[in-house]
Protein backbone atom coordinates (compact mmCIF):
# COMPACT_ATOMS: atom_id res chain seq x y z
CA UNK A 1 0.00 0.00 0.00
CA UNK A 2 1.18 3.51 -0.77
CA UNK A 3 0.36 6.49 1.42
CA UNK A 4 0.32 10.10 0.35
CA UNK A 5 2.70 11.78 2.76
CA UNK A 6 2.81 15.43 3.85
CA UNK A 7 6.24 16.22 5.33
CA UNK A 8 5.90 19.74 6.73
CA UNK A 9 8.85 22.10 6.98
CA UNK A 10 10.84 20.63 9.85
CA UNK A 11 11.21 17.18 8.36
CA UNK A 12 13.38 18.79 5.67
CA UNK A 13 15.59 20.71 8.10
CA UNK A 14 16.16 19.70 11.75
CA UNK A 15 14.30 16.40 11.60
CA UNK A 16 15.78 14.78 8.48
CA UNK A 17 16.43 11.65 10.53
CA UNK A 18 12.72 11.41 11.38
CA UNK A 19 11.63 11.62 7.74
CA UNK A 20 14.26 9.36 6.23
CA UNK A 21 13.97 6.66 8.89
CA UNK A 22 10.18 6.75 8.57
CA UNK A 23 10.30 6.37 4.79
CA UNK A 24 12.80 3.50 5.06
CA UNK A 25 10.65 1.77 7.69
CA UNK A 26 7.44 2.34 5.72
CA UNK A 27 8.95 0.57 2.70
CA UNK A 28 9.92 -2.43 4.85
CA UNK A 29 6.39 -2.66 6.18
CA UNK A 30 4.63 -2.28 2.83
CA UNK A 31 3.04 1.00 3.86
CA UNK A 32 5.26 3.26 1.79
CA UNK A 33 5.16 6.99 2.41
CA UNK A 34 5.19 8.86 -0.91
CA UNK A 35 5.76 12.59 -0.64
CA UNK A 36 2.94 14.64 -2.09
CA UNK A 37 3.92 17.28 -4.68
CA UNK A 38 3.62 21.05 -4.16
CA UNK A 39 2.96 21.03 -0.44
CA UNK A 40 3.17 24.14 1.70
CA UNK A 41 3.59 24.90 5.41
CA UNK A 42 0.38 24.05 7.28
CA UNK A 43 0.81 27.01 9.64
CA UNK A 44 2.14 24.87 12.53
CA UNK A 45 -0.37 25.95 15.16
CA UNK A 46 -4.09 25.85 14.59
CA UNK A 47 -6.08 28.95 15.33
CA UNK A 48 -8.65 28.51 18.07
CA UNK A 49 -10.58 31.57 16.98
CA UNK A 50 -13.97 31.24 15.31
CA UNK A 51 -13.50 33.92 12.72
CA UNK A 52 -9.95 33.78 11.38
CA UNK A 53 -10.30 32.02 8.04
CA UNK A 54 -6.92 33.26 6.80
CA UNK A 55 -5.18 30.87 9.18
CA UNK A 56 -7.18 27.98 7.74
CA UNK A 57 -6.28 28.51 4.10
CA UNK A 58 -2.87 26.83 4.23
CA UNK A 59 -4.09 23.51 5.69
CA UNK A 60 -7.02 23.39 3.25
CA UNK A 61 -4.63 23.94 0.38
CA UNK A 62 -2.51 21.02 1.60
CA UNK A 63 -5.63 18.85 1.76
CA UNK A 64 -6.76 19.81 -1.76
CA UNK A 65 -3.35 18.96 -3.20
CA UNK A 66 -3.16 15.72 -1.23
CA UNK A 67 -6.57 14.82 -2.59
CA UNK A 68 -5.16 15.18 -6.11
CA UNK A 69 -2.10 13.14 -5.14
CA UNK A 70 -4.05 10.14 -3.81
CA UNK A 71 -5.86 9.87 -7.14
CA UNK A 72 -2.48 9.43 -8.82
CA UNK A 73 -1.33 6.81 -6.30
CA UNK A 74 -2.59 3.35 -7.06
CA UNK A 75 -4.69 1.78 -4.33
CA UNK A 76 -4.26 4.63 -1.88
CA UNK A 77 -7.15 5.42 0.46
CA UNK A 78 -8.37 9.03 0.63
CA UNK A 79 -5.95 10.00 3.33
CA UNK A 80 -2.81 11.99 3.86
CA UNK A 81 -0.20 10.82 6.35
CA UNK A 82 1.91 13.07 8.55
CA UNK A 83 4.91 12.51 10.79
CA UNK A 84 5.11 15.81 12.68
CA UNK A 85 2.49 15.85 15.42
CA UNK A 86 1.93 19.61 15.09
CA UNK A 87 1.14 19.26 11.38
CA UNK A 88 -1.03 16.27 12.20
CA UNK A 89 -3.06 18.21 14.70
CA UNK A 90 -3.40 21.36 12.57
CA UNK A 91 -4.49 19.44 9.47
CA UNK A 92 -6.89 17.21 11.40
CA UNK A 93 -8.57 20.10 13.22
CA UNK A 94 -8.98 22.27 10.14
CA UNK A 95 -10.21 19.28 8.14
CA UNK A 96 -12.89 18.60 10.77
CA UNK A 97 -13.81 22.29 11.00
CA UNK A 98 -14.33 22.82 7.27
CA UNK A 99 -16.34 19.60 7.01
CA UNK A 100 -18.62 20.91 9.76
CA UNK A 101 -18.86 24.38 8.23
CA UNK A 102 -19.44 24.21 4.46
CA UNK A 103 -19.81 28.01 4.31
CA UNK A 104 -16.29 28.47 5.62
CA UNK A 105 -14.98 25.91 3.17
CA UNK A 106 -16.63 27.76 0.32
CA UNK A 107 -14.96 31.02 1.35
CA UNK A 108 -11.58 29.31 1.68
CA UNK A 109 -11.97 27.54 -1.66
CA UNK A 110 -12.65 30.94 -3.22
CA UNK A 111 -9.13 31.91 -2.12
CA UNK A 112 -7.76 28.81 -3.83
CA UNK A 113 -9.32 29.57 -7.21
CA UNK A 114 -6.00 30.51 -8.77
CA UNK A 115 -4.77 27.04 -7.81
CA UNK A 116 -7.18 25.31 -10.21
CA UNK A 117 -7.95 23.07 -7.26
CA UNK A 118 -10.59 23.28 -4.61
CA UNK A 119 -11.04 21.07 -1.58
CA UNK A 120 -14.11 18.83 -1.63
CA UNK A 121 -13.88 17.79 2.02
CA UNK A 122 -13.10 14.21 1.00
CA UNK A 123 -9.83 13.55 2.84
CA UNK A 124 -8.80 12.06 6.15
CA UNK A 125 -5.60 12.91 7.97
CA UNK A 126 -3.59 10.14 9.62
CA UNK A 127 -0.48 10.17 11.71
CA UNK A 128 2.11 7.53 10.78
CA UNK A 129 1.57 6.01 14.25
CA UNK A 130 -2.05 5.35 13.30
CA UNK A 131 -0.96 3.69 10.06
CA UNK A 132 1.43 1.46 12.03
CA UNK A 133 -1.24 0.51 14.56
CA UNK A 134 -4.30 0.17 12.30
CA UNK A 135 -2.95 -0.85 8.89
CA UNK A 136 0.37 -2.55 9.57
CA UNK A 137 -0.22 -4.07 13.02
CA UNK A 138 2.28 -4.53 15.84
CA UNK A 139 2.83 -8.23 15.08
CA UNK A 140 3.98 -7.39 11.55
CA UNK A 141 6.42 -4.83 12.96
CA UNK A 142 7.77 -7.51 15.34
CA UNK A 143 8.26 -9.90 12.41
CA UNK A 144 10.68 -7.47 10.75
CA UNK A 145 12.86 -7.04 13.84
CA UNK A 146 16.32 -8.51 13.34
CA UNK A 147 18.10 -6.51 16.01
CA UNK A 148 15.88 -6.45 19.12
CA UNK A 149 16.43 -3.43 21.32
CA UNK A 150 17.55 -5.38 24.37
CA UNK A 151 18.60 -3.17 27.25
CA UNK A 152 16.64 -0.13 26.11
CA UNK A 153 14.21 1.21 28.68
CA UNK A 154 12.00 3.62 26.85
CA UNK A 155 9.83 6.43 28.12
CA UNK A 156 7.29 7.28 25.40
CA UNK A 157 6.77 11.01 25.27
CA UNK A 158 3.58 11.88 23.39
CA UNK A 159 3.60 15.61 24.01
CA UNK A 160 0.34 17.49 23.68
CA UNK A 161 -0.52 17.53 20.02
CA UNK A 162 -0.86 13.78 19.50
CA UNK A 163 -3.51 13.55 22.21
CA UNK A 164 -5.23 16.96 22.20
CA UNK A 165 -7.81 18.07 21.33
CA UNK A 166 -10.65 15.59 20.80
CA UNK A 167 -10.73 16.29 17.04
CA UNK A 168 -7.06 15.45 16.54
CA UNK A 169 -6.20 12.77 19.05
CA UNK A 170 -4.69 9.53 17.78
CA UNK A 171 -5.21 7.54 20.97
CA UNK A 172 -6.81 7.78 24.42
CA UNK A 173 -5.92 11.24 25.73
CA UNK A 174 -5.20 10.14 29.29
CA UNK A 175 -3.92 6.61 28.71
CA UNK A 176 -2.36 6.17 25.28
CA UNK A 177 -0.59 2.93 24.34
CA UNK A 178 0.44 3.17 20.69
CA UNK A 179 4.05 4.27 21.23
CA UNK A 180 4.57 1.77 24.07
CA UNK A 181 3.19 -1.05 21.91
CA UNK A 182 5.59 -0.19 19.10
CA UNK A 183 8.55 -0.04 21.50
CA UNK A 184 7.55 -3.43 22.93
CA UNK A 185 7.29 -4.98 19.48
CA UNK A 186 10.87 -3.79 18.83
CA UNK A 187 12.06 -5.78 21.84
CA UNK A 188 12.58 -2.82 24.16
CA UNK A 189 11.30 -2.38 27.69
CA UNK A 190 8.91 0.47 28.40
CA UNK A 191 8.36 2.48 31.55
CA UNK A 192 5.09 3.67 33.00
CA UNK A 193 5.44 7.35 33.78
CA UNK A 194 3.07 10.22 34.45
CA UNK A 195 4.83 12.90 32.39
CA UNK A 196 4.10 11.30 28.99
CA UNK A 197 2.09 14.30 27.83
CA UNK A 198 3.33 17.12 30.05
CA UNK A 199 3.83 19.99 27.58
CA UNK A 200 7.50 20.71 26.78
CA UNK A 201 6.86 24.45 26.47
CA UNK A 202 6.52 24.31 22.69
CA UNK A 203 7.13 27.57 20.80
CA UNK A 204 8.09 29.42 24.00
CA UNK A 205 11.63 28.29 23.14
CA UNK A 206 11.84 31.35 20.87
CA UNK A 207 11.59 34.02 23.55
CA UNK A 208 10.96 32.30 26.89
CA UNK A 209 13.43 29.44 27.18
CA UNK A 210 13.04 29.65 30.98
CA UNK A 211 9.52 28.23 30.55
CA UNK A 212 10.83 25.39 28.39
CA UNK A 213 13.70 24.67 30.78
CA UNK A 214 11.40 24.34 33.79
CA UNK A 215 9.30 21.82 31.83
CA UNK A 216 12.27 19.86 30.50
CA UNK A 217 13.70 19.47 34.01
CA UNK A 218 10.40 18.02 35.27
CA UNK A 219 10.00 15.67 32.30
CA UNK A 220 13.59 14.38 32.24
CA UNK A 221 13.86 13.92 36.01
CA UNK A 222 10.68 11.89 36.02
CA UNK A 223 11.85 9.74 33.10
CA UNK A 224 15.15 9.06 34.84
CA UNK A 225 13.40 8.24 38.09
CA UNK A 226 11.50 5.42 36.39
CA UNK A 227 14.79 4.01 35.07
CA UNK A 228 14.36 5.04 31.43
CA UNK A 229 17.56 5.36 29.40
CA UNK A 230 15.92 6.89 26.31
CA UNK A 231 12.90 8.93 25.29
CA UNK A 232 10.93 8.47 22.09
CA UNK A 233 9.01 11.33 20.50
CA UNK A 234 6.95 12.07 17.39
CA UNK A 235 7.30 15.83 17.19
CA UNK A 236 10.34 17.77 15.95
CA UNK A 237 9.67 20.58 18.42
CA UNK A 238 9.42 18.27 21.45
CA UNK A 239 12.59 16.63 20.16
CA UNK A 240 14.47 19.91 19.90
CA UNK A 241 13.30 21.19 23.30
CA UNK A 242 14.09 17.97 25.15
CA UNK A 243 17.35 17.36 23.30
CA UNK A 244 18.93 20.80 23.05
CA UNK A 245 17.68 22.10 26.39
CA UNK A 246 19.15 19.13 28.27
CA UNK A 247 22.52 20.25 26.90
CA UNK A 248 21.79 23.85 27.91
CA UNK A 249 20.71 22.73 31.39
CA UNK A 250 23.94 20.80 31.75
CA UNK A 251 25.89 23.97 30.87
CA UNK A 252 23.90 25.84 33.52
CA UNK A 253 24.73 23.13 36.05
CA UNK A 254 21.05 22.30 36.65
CA UNK A 255 20.97 18.75 35.25
CA UNK A 256 23.63 16.25 34.38
CA UNK A 257 23.76 12.87 32.58
CA UNK A 258 21.43 13.79 29.72
CA UNK A 259 19.45 10.95 28.15
CA UNK A 260 19.13 10.62 24.38
CA UNK A 261 15.96 11.56 22.47
CA UNK A 262 14.92 9.37 19.53
CA UNK A 263 12.15 9.62 17.00
CA UNK A 264 10.22 6.35 17.26
CA UNK A 265 11.02 5.65 13.60
CA UNK A 266 14.76 5.83 14.27
CA UNK A 267 14.49 3.01 16.79
CA UNK A 268 12.37 1.05 14.31
CA UNK A 269 15.10 1.48 11.70
CA UNK A 270 17.75 0.25 14.16
CA UNK A 271 15.67 -2.73 15.25
CA UNK A 272 15.03 -3.65 11.62
CA UNK A 273 18.73 -3.40 10.80
CA UNK A 274 18.26 -0.65 8.20
CA UNK A 275 21.25 1.45 7.05
CA UNK A 276 22.51 3.78 9.76
CA UNK A 277 22.57 6.90 7.57
CA UNK A 278 18.77 7.29 7.50
CA UNK A 279 18.84 8.26 11.17
CA UNK A 280 20.95 11.42 10.80
CA UNK A 281 22.23 11.14 14.35
CA UNK A 282 24.65 13.98 13.58
CA UNK A 283 21.71 16.41 13.92
CA UNK A 284 21.10 15.40 17.55
CA UNK A 285 22.45 17.49 20.39
CA UNK A 286 22.90 14.55 22.76
CA UNK A 287 24.71 11.82 20.86
CA UNK A 288 22.39 8.78 20.77
CA UNK A 289 25.23 6.54 19.56
CA UNK A 290 26.78 6.46 23.03
CA UNK A 291 23.86 4.50 24.45
CA UNK A 292 23.47 2.33 21.35
CA UNK A 293 27.17 1.39 21.47
CA UNK A 294 26.94 0.62 25.17
CA UNK A 295 24.06 -1.78 24.52
CA UNK A 296 25.74 -3.30 21.45
CA UNK A 297 22.94 -2.20 19.13
CA UNK A 298 24.98 -0.16 16.70
CA UNK A 299 26.04 -1.32 13.28
CA UNK A 300 24.03 -4.56 13.16
CA UNK A 301 22.57 -5.28 9.77
CA UNK A 302 19.64 -7.41 8.78
CA UNK B 1 -27.33 42.43 50.98
CA UNK B 2 -25.94 44.63 48.32
CA UNK B 3 -23.97 43.58 45.27
CA UNK B 4 -23.04 47.14 44.32
CA UNK B 5 -19.36 46.26 44.23
CA UNK B 6 -19.89 44.10 41.17
CA UNK B 7 -20.02 46.44 38.23
CA UNK B 8 -21.31 45.00 35.02
CA UNK B 9 -22.01 47.90 32.73
CA UNK B 10 -21.71 48.33 28.98
CA UNK B 11 -17.91 48.35 28.87
CA UNK B 12 -17.66 45.16 30.95
CA UNK B 13 -20.28 43.47 28.82
CA UNK B 14 -18.47 44.49 25.65
CA UNK B 15 -15.23 42.82 26.71
CA UNK B 16 -16.93 39.61 27.80
CA UNK B 17 -18.94 39.40 24.57
CA UNK B 18 -15.89 40.05 22.43
CA UNK B 19 -13.98 37.19 24.10
CA UNK B 20 -17.02 34.95 23.66
CA UNK B 21 -17.30 35.95 20.03
CA UNK B 22 -13.63 35.31 19.18
CA UNK B 23 -13.44 32.03 21.10
CA UNK B 24 -16.92 30.76 20.28
CA UNK B 25 -17.29 29.69 23.93
CA UNK B 26 -19.92 30.39 26.54
CA UNK B 27 -17.81 31.92 29.31
CA UNK B 28 -20.67 31.67 31.79
CA UNK B 29 -20.57 27.88 31.61
CA UNK B 30 -17.56 28.01 33.92
CA UNK B 31 -18.50 27.08 37.49
CA UNK B 32 -15.02 27.55 38.98
CA UNK B 33 -14.08 23.95 39.72
CA UNK B 34 -10.43 24.81 39.07
CA UNK B 35 -9.58 21.68 37.11
CA UNK B 36 -8.00 23.80 34.34
CA UNK B 37 -5.55 25.41 36.75
CA UNK B 38 -4.86 22.14 38.57
CA UNK B 39 -3.86 20.33 35.38
CA UNK B 40 -2.03 23.22 33.76
CA UNK B 41 1.70 22.57 33.33
CA UNK B 42 2.41 26.29 33.64
CA UNK B 43 0.21 27.39 36.56
CA UNK B 44 3.27 28.14 38.70
CA UNK B 45 4.45 30.71 36.14
CA UNK B 46 1.12 32.49 35.76
CA UNK B 47 0.32 35.68 37.68
CA UNK B 48 -3.32 34.67 37.80
CA UNK B 49 -4.53 31.09 37.56
CA UNK B 50 -6.68 30.11 34.59
CA UNK B 51 -9.90 29.74 36.54
CA UNK B 52 -9.31 33.17 38.09
CA UNK B 53 -8.86 34.58 34.59
CA UNK B 54 -12.07 32.86 33.50
CA UNK B 55 -13.94 34.56 36.34
CA UNK B 56 -12.45 37.95 35.48
CA UNK B 57 -13.61 37.49 31.88
CA UNK B 58 -17.10 36.64 33.16
CA UNK B 59 -17.04 39.89 35.11
CA UNK B 60 -15.68 41.86 32.14
CA UNK B 61 -12.60 43.02 34.05
CA UNK B 62 -10.61 43.81 30.92
CA UNK B 63 -7.72 45.66 32.56
CA UNK B 64 -7.06 42.92 35.09
CA UNK B 65 -7.23 40.21 32.45
CA UNK B 66 -4.90 41.97 30.02
CA UNK B 67 -2.38 43.01 32.69
CA UNK B 68 -1.80 39.41 33.75
CA UNK B 69 0.71 37.22 31.92
CA UNK B 70 -1.60 34.18 32.06
CA UNK B 71 -2.64 34.08 28.41
CA UNK B 72 0.94 34.71 27.21
CA UNK B 73 2.37 31.89 29.36
CA UNK B 74 -0.25 29.47 28.00
CA UNK B 75 1.45 27.27 25.41
CA UNK B 76 -1.81 25.97 23.86
CA UNK B 77 -1.23 22.39 25.00
CA UNK B 78 -5.02 22.06 25.44
CA UNK B 79 -4.87 19.95 28.61
CA UNK B 80 -7.45 22.29 30.19
CA UNK B 81 -9.69 21.97 27.14
CA UNK B 82 -9.81 18.18 27.15
CA UNK B 83 -10.41 18.06 30.93
CA UNK B 84 -13.03 20.78 31.41
CA UNK B 85 -16.17 19.15 32.86
CA UNK B 86 -18.26 21.96 31.36
CA UNK B 87 -16.75 21.27 27.93
CA UNK B 88 -15.45 24.79 27.55
CA UNK B 89 -12.52 25.10 25.16
CA UNK B 90 -10.51 26.91 27.82
CA UNK B 91 -7.41 27.19 25.63
CA UNK B 92 -9.57 28.93 23.01
CA UNK B 93 -10.50 31.51 25.65
CA UNK B 94 -6.79 32.11 26.31
CA UNK B 95 -6.29 32.39 22.55
CA UNK B 96 -9.17 34.87 22.36
CA UNK B 97 -7.54 37.06 25.03
CA UNK B 98 -4.27 37.01 23.04
CA UNK B 99 -6.17 37.79 19.85
CA UNK B 100 -8.10 40.60 21.55
CA UNK B 101 -4.81 42.21 22.54
CA UNK B 102 -3.29 41.70 19.10
CA UNK B 103 -6.35 43.00 17.28
CA UNK B 104 -7.35 45.92 19.46
CA UNK B 105 -4.29 46.87 21.50
CA UNK B 106 -1.36 46.39 19.15
CA UNK B 107 0.76 49.03 20.88
CA UNK B 108 1.23 46.68 23.85
CA UNK B 109 3.12 44.13 21.78
CA UNK B 110 6.88 44.32 21.85
CA UNK B 111 8.63 43.42 18.67
CA UNK B 112 10.95 40.50 19.14
CA UNK B 113 14.56 41.16 18.36
CA UNK B 114 15.99 37.71 17.80
CA UNK B 115 19.72 37.17 17.39
CA UNK B 116 20.76 35.57 14.12
CA UNK B 117 22.44 32.60 15.72
CA UNK B 118 19.19 31.74 17.53
CA UNK B 119 17.26 32.02 14.26
CA UNK B 120 19.62 29.54 12.65
CA UNK B 121 19.34 27.05 15.47
CA UNK B 122 15.67 27.06 16.40
CA UNK B 123 13.27 24.78 14.48
CA UNK B 124 11.09 26.65 12.00
CA UNK B 125 7.91 25.26 13.56
CA UNK B 126 8.86 27.03 16.80
CA UNK B 127 9.31 30.32 14.95
CA UNK B 128 6.08 30.06 12.96
CA UNK B 129 4.19 28.93 16.07
CA UNK B 130 5.56 31.72 18.17
CA UNK B 131 4.88 34.47 15.63
CA UNK B 132 1.36 33.20 15.06
CA UNK B 133 0.57 33.16 18.78
CA UNK B 134 2.41 36.26 19.89
CA UNK B 135 2.38 38.73 17.01
CA UNK B 136 0.02 40.16 14.42
CA UNK B 137 1.61 38.04 11.69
Amino acid sequence: MKNSYFPGCNLKTEAKGFEQSAIAVSKELDAELVEMPEWNCCGTVQTMTTDNLMRRIAPVRVLSRASKHVKELEGSPNQVTTLCSMCNSTLKIVNAEVKENPNDLEKINFQLENDDLVYEGDMEVKHFLEILRDNVGYENIAKKVTNPLEGMKIASYYGCMLLHPEKAKIDDEEMPTVMESIALSLGAEVVDWPYFKQCCGSYHIVDRDDIVNSQVVKIIRNAKKTGANALIVACPLCAYNLDNQQVELEKLGVEKDPIPIFYFTQLMAIAMGLPQKVNHFEDHHINPKTLLKELGLLGKKK
Amino acid sequence: MSYDYIEFGESEKEFTSKIEEISGQNIFSCYQCGKCSAGCAFSNLMEKTINHTMQLVQLGKKEKVLQSNTHWVCASCLTCTVRCPREIDVAAVMEAIREYTLRYEPETIERLDLPEELLKKIPNIALVGSFRKKSEL
